[in-house]
């Protein structure tokens, strides 16, 4: 007995067991400790392999939403690849770095990672993920996927993940207020959609407009403006000062909501003063739009939709990607397996459903041109059209993010307060840029990376 | 001590599993860490030595330095801890009936895990929350306050959680110390007509002073340490402006899995957890002990 | 009779007035909890609106039976259970076994190695987890429960809680048995541990609350937020998408039940153990 408890002791849990063993005890102790030693070894226990080939496939924040969505997405495959094995697991999205680069570190990595664009990019730069380019179509398959999700995960000319789903933002706006300030047609351009929104402030004494100041750096890139460019920051430039005085200008105007203008996230303020009437113009992705049906459904029978202007490079607002990567480490010989059935993970099908669902837009052509983006039902609310008109977008969502800067939150800090001061009127907006450009030149130039 | 002087072999036998334990969970981290907070170590590329380049970045940083910041004005929790707790401590020695269950009460939010503490006040918290009813009410703001989504006002929020949960802990060490207290000089000196308050300020604090000289370090080296509360209710926003030291620690090493520069924020955590505690214990060492 | 009834005036007013700053203190501990379980037992009303209500409306246990499907609440139940147990197990007999000769034997080094362990004290822990958690990724222990556990087996206070309770065992017992020719281990196992049993539910009794309500090491440590123990869990709550304040609030609810109902009834181990720490 004593033998046998060292033996397994000596192999998973060492310290427990030979100091039970090394205690004199009466038999039914040895039993209690034999029963401790079986607890203890059923979680040292690792999986071992199994003749199924297991697909392990993480997720981040999408239980429970969508629990009924995955396991349906599971059976099915299952069903029709006997010897698969998926495995589906959610983490929270604030852990999945961590987990990934624990298991990638521990030799244990899934087989199928979700990752946002950005953390793609400063993996696939550290050699952590596979390249995909092959594993997109199989053999005569039309590229399913648009050339905009495609282009998101391109790096160093290879792509790096399976395109699932994504954004773009439409203009909501409130049929009464417009129709009061004298405005019939959409924007056509960032300079058009301000004026709306000063003529809204002019003749109905509501702003129009709330763009997300807080995050003005992903606004001048829409815009087509760069804010580094060659390792410095350049955002003082004229382009960049001229967008800034123009908002300047709007916001003197009180074309505005002042609320939380420059907060890191405004998006509620902005919804509750559009569910209140308070706000002409609501820019944001069909989701939110959704939300204004059950939350305030007269301002949602008043609510028209227009698209949101591309920016003069033609990129759409509000696009923020979500793929799946296979992560390094995963065995050469299980890729093309798990290649399939990443490709049925988001495919046409699956994609599809997943957006009517969670009322995201899909990243695949067919599933873009189906009926139900398409073709409005005659009582189409703002909801439909916002999916319809976004559908139209799609092509060219790009994410947008600045890549490969270490504390790039704090440096963004600055961007910021710089905007901040120059659009309020507290400095002098040339002024203001040239100091954070000179913060930001500092930080960069520190900045060695391989 | 017995006479019998032991075999040594056998004491370290006794000691063995948990020195073993010791050296490895809280000393081998001391070391190696600092060590490693000189380096660019990564779980998954080999490790270099880069000097004080990540102390460099660390003090150039600002969520770091908003964070040293906010752990020094993390020290104005102590004092109202510390007598918070020993009033309470006072009132509740009392022998009034169901003080028992006062005492219950106040230890509760000690019991309680942080997670649920961080989501139970994130709702105190909200802008339409309790916490600005009620003070609304009582006029003393006139409109409600964003305690979390504000970045002057999220780090008071976060101490006053800190407070919260700290005054039960530390009224239970200070009434232990005050029923260990001997009854006699105070029965002496309400024979001699002093007060309530001449008795507590007079005999009841000076005999108090060890408890408090213990309970204060306790407190100060917690509240330089705080890092938990910060991650259930705001982690480190709005805007950075809730970092402390060790979250940023935390974040870095973790989240971002900047490990060598969570090291060093670390590192410096710890030297100053260090060298706190030794000045306290060299400076308020009562000078004559009964 | 005027002096002797105005002095009683003053007795009842400082009485009341005592219950009344206990009072406010005691609303003031206790009310986040409360409001948390109004709102996760109601299901009407907007729970964030002026004026707020203090009472539940249409009381039902619905939000606790979404909180039953949304988390595997009862696979965290069980994790924290098995955690909490190895813990205390642990701690109680590597602790114990510690404390024993720093207290009973005269042994060469017991001064320094008293001396580190005090140490221990002063090295703030809470710093060590960046490295504990590299150690744990080298040693194989990620995601193991046996990687939670280890960390948090020993710690000097609990040492040093054992050590004054052996302390108080008359060294005259101890001797006796000693000249009967007892060995050191029989007398640690079948004399002194029966003796200080107390002392062993209370450092028991704290450590399980300390281990129930840990919630970062596990959270780093172990890989599936299935395997999470429940104070992690609740925070895995908190964060998936699109789950309701109020099944939030009853799922915090449900993790805060336990610890309560247990410190209800083990009240007196936890101040028995802060007079311990005092002294």
């Amino acid at each position: 007995m004593n033998y046998f408890l060292k033996k397994w002791g000596s192999i998973f849990n060492l310290r427990i067991s030979s100091k039970i063993v090394s205690c004199r005890k009466r038999n039914g102790r040895l039993v209690f400790a034999q029963i401790i030693c079986a607890f203890f070894l059923l979680f040292s226990f690792q999986a071992s392999a199994f003749a199924v080939q297991k697909i392990e496939f993480w997720t981040m924040s999408l239980k429970p939403k969508f629990i009924p969505y995955f396991h349906d997405l599971v059976r099915d495959y299952e069903a029709t690849h006997p010897g698969v094995q998926i495995v589906w697991v959610d983490f929270p999205w604030d852990i999945l770095q961590l987990k990934l680069i624990t298991a990638i570190a521990a030799g244990k990595p899934p087989a199928l990672v979700n990752l946002s664009v950005p953390w793609a990019e400063e993996m696939a730069r550290d050699g952590l993920l596979e390249p995909l380019d092959a594993y997109l179509t199989t053999p005569g398959q039309a590229m399913p996927y648009t050339d905009a999700a495609l282009a998101d995960l391109r790096f160093n000319g290879k792509v790096y993940g399976f395109p699932h789903y994504s954004n773009v933002n439409v203009i909501a706006y409130n049929r009464q207020l417009l129709a009061a300030a004298g405005i019939t047609q959409a924007p056509q351009n960032m300079d058009e959609l301000l004026a709306l929104a000063v003529k809204v402030a002019a003749k109905t004494g509501k702003p129009g407009y709330a763009p997300a100041l807080g995050k003005i750096d992903g606004f001048m890139m829409q815009q087509g403006l760069d804010l580094i460019v060659h390792g410095k920051a350049v955002f003082n430039s004229p382009a960049h000062v001229a967008l800034v005085k123009k908002l300047a200008a709007t916001y003197k105007a009180n074309g505005f909501l002042k609320d939380k203008l420059f907060a890191e996230d405004n998006f509620p303020a902005v919804v509750d003063a559009y569910l209140g009437g308070r706000l002409a113009v609501m820019v944001s992705a069909p989701t939110a739009i959704k939300r204004i049906q059950t939350d305030a459904p007269d301002i949602y029978a008043q609510t028209g939709i227009f698209p949101m202007p591309a920016g003069p490079t033609g990129i759409n607002d509000g696009g923020w990607m979500f793929h799946f990567a296979i992560p390094q480490g995963v065995k050469s010989q299980d890729v093309p397996a798990v290649a399939e059935f990443a490709r049925y993970l988001t495919g046409d099908r699956s994609q599809l459903a997943f957006a009517r669902l969670a009322g995201v837009m899909p990243t695949t052509k067919q599933a873009l041109a189906n009926p139900y983006f398409k073709q409005l039902p005659t009582n189409a609310g703002a909801a439909e059209m916002a999916s319809a008109v976004a559908a139209n977008s799609m092509n060219s969502a790009r994410s947008l993010y600045v890549a490969g800067i270490d504390d790039y939150d704090e440096l963004r800090r600055f961007l910021v307060k710089a905007v901040e001061a120059g659009v309020t009127g507290k400095a002098d907006i040339q002024t203001s840029l040239d100091e954070a450009v000179a913060i930001w030149n500092k930080k960069l130039a520190k900045v060695q990376r391989p | 001590m017995s006479q019998y002087r032991h075999s040594s072999k056998l004491a370290y036998v006794f000691l063995a599993p948990a020195l073993l334990l010791l050296a490895a969970f809280s000393f081998w981290p001391v070391f190696y860490g600092s060590y490693l907070s000189f380096t660019d170590f990564s779980l998954m590329r080999t490790t270099h030595w880069v000097g004080l380049d990540n102390y460099q970045a660390l003090f150039g940083n600002d969520m770091f330095l908003t964070g040293l910041k906010n752990s020094l004005i993390f020290l104005l929790v102590v004092p109202f801890t510390q007598i918070g707790a020993i009033s309470l401590a006072v009132l509740v020695n009392n022998q009034l009936p169901a003080i028992r269950w006062f005492r219950a009460a106040y230890y509760v939010p000690v019991v309680t895990t942080v997670s649920v503490v961080g989501i139970m006040w994130g709702f105190m918290f909200h802008e339409q929350g309790t916490l600005n009813y009620v003070l609304l009410q009582l006029h003393v703001i006139r409109v409600p306050l964003g305690w979390l989504s504000d970045d002057a006002l999220a780090i008071f929020a976060i101490m006053f959680v800190s407070f919260w949960r700290g005054l039960g802990w530390y009224m239970v060490m200070y009434l232990a110390a005050l029923q260990s207290l001997p009854s006699e000089m105070q029965e002496a000196a309400i024979l001699d007509g002093a007060n309530r308050w001449q008795r507590f300020w007079r005999i009841t604090v000076p005999m108090l002073y060890p408890t408090i000289m213990v309970c204060s370090i306790m407190s100060v080296l917690a509240a330089l340490k705080a890092y938990q509360e910060v991650d259930v209710l705001t982690q480190g926003g709005p805007m950075n402006s809730t970092f402390t030291a060790l979250y940023y620690a935390y974040d870095q090493g973790l989240k971002h899995l900047k490990l060598p520069r969570g090291l060093a924020a670390s590192f410096v955590v710890s030297i100053c957890c260090i060298g706190i505690a030794f000045a306290c214990l060299k400076f308020l060492k009562p000078r004559h002990r009964e | 009779m005027k002096l002797a009834a105005k002095m009683n005036h003053h007795k009842i007013l400082r009485i009341v007035s005592q219950y009344l700053v206990l009072g406010v203190i005691a609303v003031i501990c206790i009310f986040p909890f409360w409001w948390t379980f109004v709102v996760a037992i109601s299901t009407k009303g907007n729970m964030f609106e002026f004026p707020p209500t203090f009472w539940p409306q249409g009381v039902s246990l619905d939000n606790f039976i979404e909180v039953f499907r949304v988390i595997p609440i009862l696979a965290f139940y069980k994790n924290s259970l098995l955690i909490t147990v190895a813990t205390v197990f642990g701690k109680l007999v590597i602790c114990s076994l510690a404390a024993y000769p720093l207290s009973r034997m005269a042994f060469r080094g017991s001064k320094l190695i008293l001396g580190i362990i005090l140490a221990t004290m002063i090295l703030p822990s809470e710093v060590n987890f960046l490295v504990n958690f590299i150690s744990m990724t080298k040693l194989g222990l990620v995601d193991t429960y046996t990687g939670v556990v280890l960390p948090n087996v020993v710690t000097a206070v609990s040492i040093l809680l054992l050590k004054q309770a052996f302390d108080e065992v008359p060294e005259d017992l101890l001797d006796a048995a000693r000249v009967d020719g007892a060995t050191e281990w029989t007398i640690f196992y079948r004399i002194v541990l029966p003796l200080i049993t107390p002392w062993l539910a209370t450092v028991g009794i704290l450590t399980a609350v300390e281990a129930w309500n840990e919630y970062i090491w596990p959270s780093i440590i172990i890989a599936k937020p299935e395997d999470f123990p429940l104070s992690a869990g609740v925070l895995y709550l908190r964060g998936t998408y699109g789950s309701s304040t109020r099944v939030i609030a009853a799922g915090t609810i449900l993790t805060v039940a336990p610890i309560l109902v247990a410190f209800l009834f083990t009240q007196r181990f936890f101040m028995r153990g802060m007079d311990g720490a005092v002294k």
